[in-house]
């Protein structure tokens, strides 16, 4: 079996505080294969984002973080230091943010933002970064780079900006992108583009990508294998093809049930999946779902049920469906 | 003016909407026409920047139109004087789409919700209280939460709260701006539930703005498509979903439905920039993009064109602007 280009094990976010541990990430392991697209989703404060920031070294002080190991083709960095690091993102690992409007420098153009990060991991003469960022431009669909190059990001439209980032973030063509709500904020068009490009990165260069995202709907179209996330934990790994026919863990059939469909006739609106997902202070004993779970037993409130795995199918359920 | 309209079974009316900003250099709406009956839900689609939200503070009369009317229970909104308008704005209700920052941080939840009633000045001091409280019960809310502020709550009780205050006046139509976009799906899927439940038992009217053509296909009894300012493509909603006539309409349901097909021909999109003024278009603003594009389409720009279907009284009408459809008698196919 080949290496895997991200491979995360045991890692643990969370937060100190008077009001007590916030446990934000749960112990969570997981490994992405070259070219494999691995969606992680769950609901908004779930740990996503803060799984996601940890294997990029990015938390924002006072976030503690544990892991056995984090590696990058076999390459552990969780133990690196701030400047070792350094030279790892951009080049190893990249990420695209949410809002490409905020991660964007506003006084530089794109073309300076993009050619500084090559300049920074590979150098070169000025005219082959100026052609290395124009044809990372090209290649997310940009048909007058020197034009995207020359603007400001106001000067872009959101969906322009985001597939700037994408072309930040593959210009040294890094071995795994980390791509957190790359699509939230755009419409259908526009997001099918930037979701476009993402599959190419796979298909062309092997890139390993982890897609952080709270739609469903984004996953099944461009992730081979899903991840669900809930209070910090994963509660359920497969292949997305056996995550849409079948989820074995209640909460993740009640996220597919809540997916609105499109059909000839007008579909009742299902919400499968009562009341509000607990605070991070204060979270239930046993099963972190069991208070809004239908299938919830004596069992599931007193112990944390293990994430079995079995032929690359896990589950943590006393009752899986 | 609008004598003739007087009568008119339509709670919202608007023709021929035009607006733009930046003097009249950005081109946001250009003459786009709807109706809206009382009761009922028009679900309005389109991407960023098609002037989905210009339209729709367009019609509370917080932006200036460059022409058109828009006509609420038959009356000319921007004929109004200080005192009607204020009528009128109890009577249609804003949503909007980030509810952490529609609510104000410094007030408490009853705080908000008694706002409305002392600006409108409805009923006193105890029957707002009995109202606030039930109209909590109504979004699915305990009234033990009013002495608590908006960062308390979760995103999705927070949209509660603010539809919650749309609905303290009464009104005949809420405008829902992308109102359920920023929220999980089991979260979005409670609102849409209550959004239902609003429309069935309260008769409510919604606008109902989205990019989302799952979420909208929930809710709303007519669609109408925006594209680049202008409507494309309007429909009631059993029509549109199972006979789509317009190549943006099609395209979109395509991207929604199956997701993005790397080689198909629906799939290759440019994207557009902002438009500016150049006087009037003279091409359909969808050539770039459209599969089925015709030499003439570059050259004029699309009427309006109503298809005719089987059933086409039970159904209502169906508008759409595309060259496609220039034979004068088009019969469902």
């Amino acid at each position: 079996m080949s290496t895997p280009a991200l491979k995360v094990n045991d890692l643990s976010v969370w937060l100190e505080s008077k009001a007590g541990r916030k446990q934000l990430v749960d112990s969570i392991s997981f490994s992405i294969k070259p070219a494999e697209a691995t969606g992680l989703v769950g609901e908004s404060g779930c740990g996503k984002t803060m799984t996601a920031l940890a294997i990029l070294g990015l938390l924002p002080a006072g976030v503690k973080v544990e892991s056995t190991s984090i590696e990058i083709n076999g390459k552990d960095i969780s133990s690196l230091s701030v400047v070792q690091r350094r030279a790892v993102l951009g080049r190893d690992i990249a990420m695209i943010f949410q809002q490409p409007g905020t991660a964007l420098d506003p006084v530089f153009t794109l073309g300076q933002q993009i050619s500084s990060v090559y300049r920074r991991h590979t150098g070169g003469s000025k005219a082959h970064i100026r052609q290395t960022m124009l044809d990372s431009l090209e290649a997310v669909g940009f048909s007058q780079p020197e034009e995207i190059a020359a603007a400001y990001p106001h000067q872009l439209s959101g969906g322009m900006r985001q597939l700037s980032m994408i072309a930040m973030a593959t210009v040294c063509k890094p071995a795994v992108i980390i791509a957190d709500e790359p699509t939230t904020a755009l419409d259908g068009s526009t997001r099918a583009l930037i979701l476009q490009q993402l599959e190419q990165l796979q298909t062309q260069h092997g890139t390993a990508i982890l897609l952080v995202s709270h739609d469903l709907a984004v996953v099944r179209q461009s992730c081979a294998r899903v991840m669900v996330m809930y209070c910090g934990r994963l509660l359920e790994s497969t292949d997305s093809q056996s995550l849409f026919s079948h989820a074995r863990h209640p909460y993740s059939a009640g996220l597919l049930a809540c997916i609105p469909q499109i059909g000839s006739d007008r579909p009742p609106v299902i919400s499968a999946i009562p009341g509000q997902v607990p605070a991070a202070t204060n979270l239930p004993p046993g099963c972190h779902f069991a208070p809004r779970c239908t299938r919830v037993e004596q069992q599931c409130r007193q112990s944390v049920p293990d994430f079995d795995s079995v032929d690359g199918r896990g589950v943590a359920c006393f009752r899986p469906l | 003016m609008n004598t003739s309209r007087q009568n008119s079974p339509a709670l919202l009316e608007v023709r021929n909407l035009s607006l733009s900003f930046n003097k009249q250099e950005q081109v946001a709406v250009e003459r786009v026409s709807f109706s809206i009956a009382a009761g009922s839900t028009l679900g309005l689609v389109g991407a960023s920047g098609s002037g989905k939200s210009s339209i729709a503070r367009a019609i509370m009369r917080l932006l200036k139109l460059d022409s058109g009317v828009i006509l609420f229970k038959g009356e000319d909104v921007f004929r109004m004087d200080a005192q009607q308008l204020k009528a009128t704005r109890q009577r249609i209700q804003l949503v909007f789409q980030d509810p952490s920052a529609s609510l104000s941080p410094r007030r408490s939840i009853e705080q908000t919700l008694l706002e409305p009633l002392r600006h409108f000045a409805i009923g006193d001091a105890g029957s707002r209280q009995e109202k606030i409280r039930q109209i909590l019960h109504t979004v699915g809310l305990d009234h033990d939460v009013l002495p608590r502020y908006p960062h308390q709550f979760s995103s999705g009780q927070q949209q509660r709260i603010a539809i919650a205050r749309a609905l303290v006046t009464n009104p005949d139509l809420v405008i829902a701006d992308e109102a359920v976009s920023s929220l999980d799906v089991s979260v979005q899927a409670q609102i849409l539930q209550l959004i239902q439940s609003l429309q069935q038992d309260q008769g409510i009217a919604f606008l109902f703005i989205s990019h989302d053509l799952a979420v909208i296909r929930q809710i709303a009894d007519n669609i109408a498509v925006t594209y680049r300012g202008q409507m494309l493509e309007q429909a009631p909603a059993d029509l549109f979903f199972r006979k789509p006539a317009h190549p943006y309409s099609k395209t979109m349901l395509s991207f929604a439905s199956d997701g993005p097909a790397l080689n198909s021909e629906r799939g290759k999109w440019q994207l557009e920039r902002g438009r500016t003024n150049t006087g009037k278009p003279t091409v359909c603003l969808f050539a770039r993009n459209c599969p089925d594009k015709m030499p003439v389409c570059e050259q004029l720009e699309p009427d309006s064109h109503n298809i005719q279907h089987e059933n086409q009284r039970a159904l209502g009408s169906h508008c759409v602007k595309c060259h496609l459809y220039d034979e004068v008698e088009h019969n469902d196919s």
